[in-house]
């Protein structure tokens, strides 16, 4: 035992440097990314590494005036909330109803709610643009709300449906013997018991329509109109050789997010694995 | 429970299907309509039967799509999925204080994937990257490339962001199932003399199997439907060196108008990555059944390593 204690006061030091040298490295484009927000365009070319002169927050302030981000992070922030609540909404409605009731059809309209778990989009976004594009939903906040809210449905309803499973059928009769109605159980009684659940389904579908790329792309030509991916991409093509202007705007974009992860880091993870382990 | 009025399930379930049957599934089976067809989005439509799929099998840059995205998820099967174990049993030795650790790392994961991409590039680039100004620095001047305009650099390049973003969030699927390993399984280990080394990859590994498993699960069929990094970091060039099938199919569909064309290869993208999983899905059930009849999980483990 001794020779283990001696193993784990000299090794654990020696693995604690590695990763913080790791994590260091890790990280240096972030560094770079918001050093070079600081420098002019000749220095980020003769001085890459060099530490700026002083911190000039002139650029990032250019940045956010002529850049239109700001307009970028409310059409995210809009879009991302109308369609987590309408997941949220949706699922667990329908999570109720498949794990507490046992009615007619409702094994075939599990099954095919389970085929958005396995079907990729690519199988369906040709279609859908033709249609979006028909019913005149293309460049409307609509024309990402839809897509994203059916996309996360799916997923959230089997992941709530797996916690109310959970739950004891006495408590659910127990309240109908109370004289509750349907809607009276599923609001008083299962949307609070499914508070956890819904933190994480909330979690991990707020990021993935926060971070949806392709279908923004095809979908939104307005420039008023465009969510942070795209936004930034408009962006990078129109002042492709201001470097530092660019600097600016990724490190605007980045670094709240970064202290967001940073707060809730531990309800972020958990929610990102739980969403992709399905 | 027995719903209290008849139609309340239905009504419950309803908005849900309705979201998803409107949104997904008929630009699902419009899209495989879409396919046997020859259609350029607006004009006449013309039933050409199987013949797209014909043209896409046939078609080289189709072939070589496919071929790209799977060395891209071979090359990141190693990146992302052994570099994200090797991470997690190396932050196993410490865990107590490597909380920041796996902060730092698991960070670009929840960052969106464009804004990675445009940076990555900044970094690849030629003139002002961060990676040919370090390679001058050190002295490797003959070392800089034009990363992503180079044939034989790019799609190792956006493999290595795919890795910078994904080795974070595989690390800690691994670091949450290694700590459920038992400790006296890992104690008894030690008194056989075994080192950390050997415990981690004779023992703590095939233990944790099922999480490989998942992860490379996702990482495959993952794989197959990436399109971001690809698009605003090489958009398929140079000369389709990282052309992967969602890139040309986007390409075809909205750049050349070939719908019926870009349906067909979508279709057939759609079933590689449907088999694949359920492929992988299938085969972890049967090795999973052998897996539970063996009770004894150190002699399972040695077995699955020799």
């Amino acid at each position: 035992m001794v020779s283990v204690a001696v193993r784990v006061r000299i090794i654990r030091p020696l693995v604690l440097t590695a990763l913080a040298l790791l994590a260091l490295a890790y990280i240096v484009p972030l560094i770079w990314m918001v050093l070079s927000s600081f420098k002019t365009n000749t220095a980020i070319f003769s001085t890459p590494f060099a530490l700026p002169t002083h911190i000039d927050l002139t650029r990032w302030a250019t940045a956010w005036d002529i850049g239109n981000l700001g307009r970028y992070a409310l059409n995210s922030i809009l879009i991302t909330t109308v369609s987590v609540l309408a997941i949220l909404g949706v699922s667990s409605a329908a999570a109720f109803a498949f794990s507490r009731y046992r009615f007619r059809g409702s094994g075939l309209m599990l099954g095919l709610l389970s085929l958005g778990l396995i079907l990729p989009l690519q199988s369906y976004f040709i279609a859908q643009s033709t249609m979006f594009t028909d019913l005149e939903l293309t460049d409307t906040y609509w024309a990402l709300i839809i897509p994203y809210t059916a996309m996360g449905v799916p997923l959230a309803t089997y992941l709530l449906k797996v916690y109310l499973d959970a739950l004891p059928e006495e408590l659910f009769e127990a309240a109908r013997i109370d004289g509750a109605g349907d809607l009276r159980i599923y609001a008083m009684l299962a949307l609070p018991l499914l508070k956890p659940g819904l933190a994480t389904v909330a979690v991990f579908s707020a990021l993935s329509c926060w971070n949806e790329f392709l279908l923004a792309l095809l979908y939104i030509q307005d420039d008023a109109l465009r969510t942070i991916p795209t936004g930034l991409l408009a962006f990078s093509t129109r002042y492709v050789t201001d470097y530092s202007l660019l600097f600016a705007a990724l490190s605007i974009i980045t670094l709240p997010m970064i202290a967001i992860y940073v707060v809730f880091n531990r309800q972020i993870t958990e929610g990102i694995t739980a969403g992709s382990l399905k | 429970m027995k719903p209290h009025r008849f139609l309340s399930p239905y009504l419950f379930v309803a908005p849900a299907l309705v979201v998803f049957a409107f949104a997904i599934l008929t630009p699902f089976v419009m899209t495989g309509y879409y396919s046997l067809t020859e259609w350029n989005g607006y004009g006449d439509m013309i039933f050409v039967g199987l013949r797209n799929y014909i043209d896409a099998v046939h078609d080289t840059v189709f072939q070589t799509s496919f071929i790209n995205v799977i060395v891209y998820i071979l090359l990141t099967l190693v990146v992302e999925v052994l570099v994200g174990l090797l991470l997690a049993g190396l932050v196993l030795t410490v865990r107590r204080g490597s909380i920041w650790f796996r902060v730092a790392i698991f960070t670009p994961v929840m960052l969106p994937m464009v804004v990675v991409a445009v940076l990555w590039s900044f970094v690849y680039n030629p003139d002002y990257g961060l990676l040919n100004a370090a390679l001058t620095e050190l002295g490797l001047e003959s070392w800089t490339r034009v990363w992503l305009g180079d044939e034989h650099t790019a799609l190792l390049a956006i493999c290595l962001v795919s890795g910078w973003i994904y080795a974070g969030f595989y690390m800690t699927i691994f670091y949450a199932a290694l700590r459920q390993v038992p400790s006296e399984v890992i104690e008894a280990a030690r008194l056989d003399g075994g080192g950390e080394w050997d415990i981690l990859w004779r023992i703590r590994v095939p233990l944790i199997r099922n999480a490989i498993e998942v992860a490379v699960l996702l990482c495959v069929t993952g794989g197959f439907q990436s399109f971001d990094l690809f698009y605003v970091m090489t958009n398929g060039g140079p000369f389709h060196a990282t052309e992967i099938p969602t890139t040309y199919l986007v390409q075809s569909v909205f750049r050349t108008g070939e719908v019926g064309y870009g349906s067909a290869m979508a279709v057939i993208l759609t079933a590689v990555v449907v088999t694949m999983g359920l492929l992988l899905a299938a085969l972890r059930r049967t090795t999973g059944r052998e897996g539970r009849t063996r009770r004894r999980p150190l002699a399972n483990a040695k077995e699955a390593v020799w």
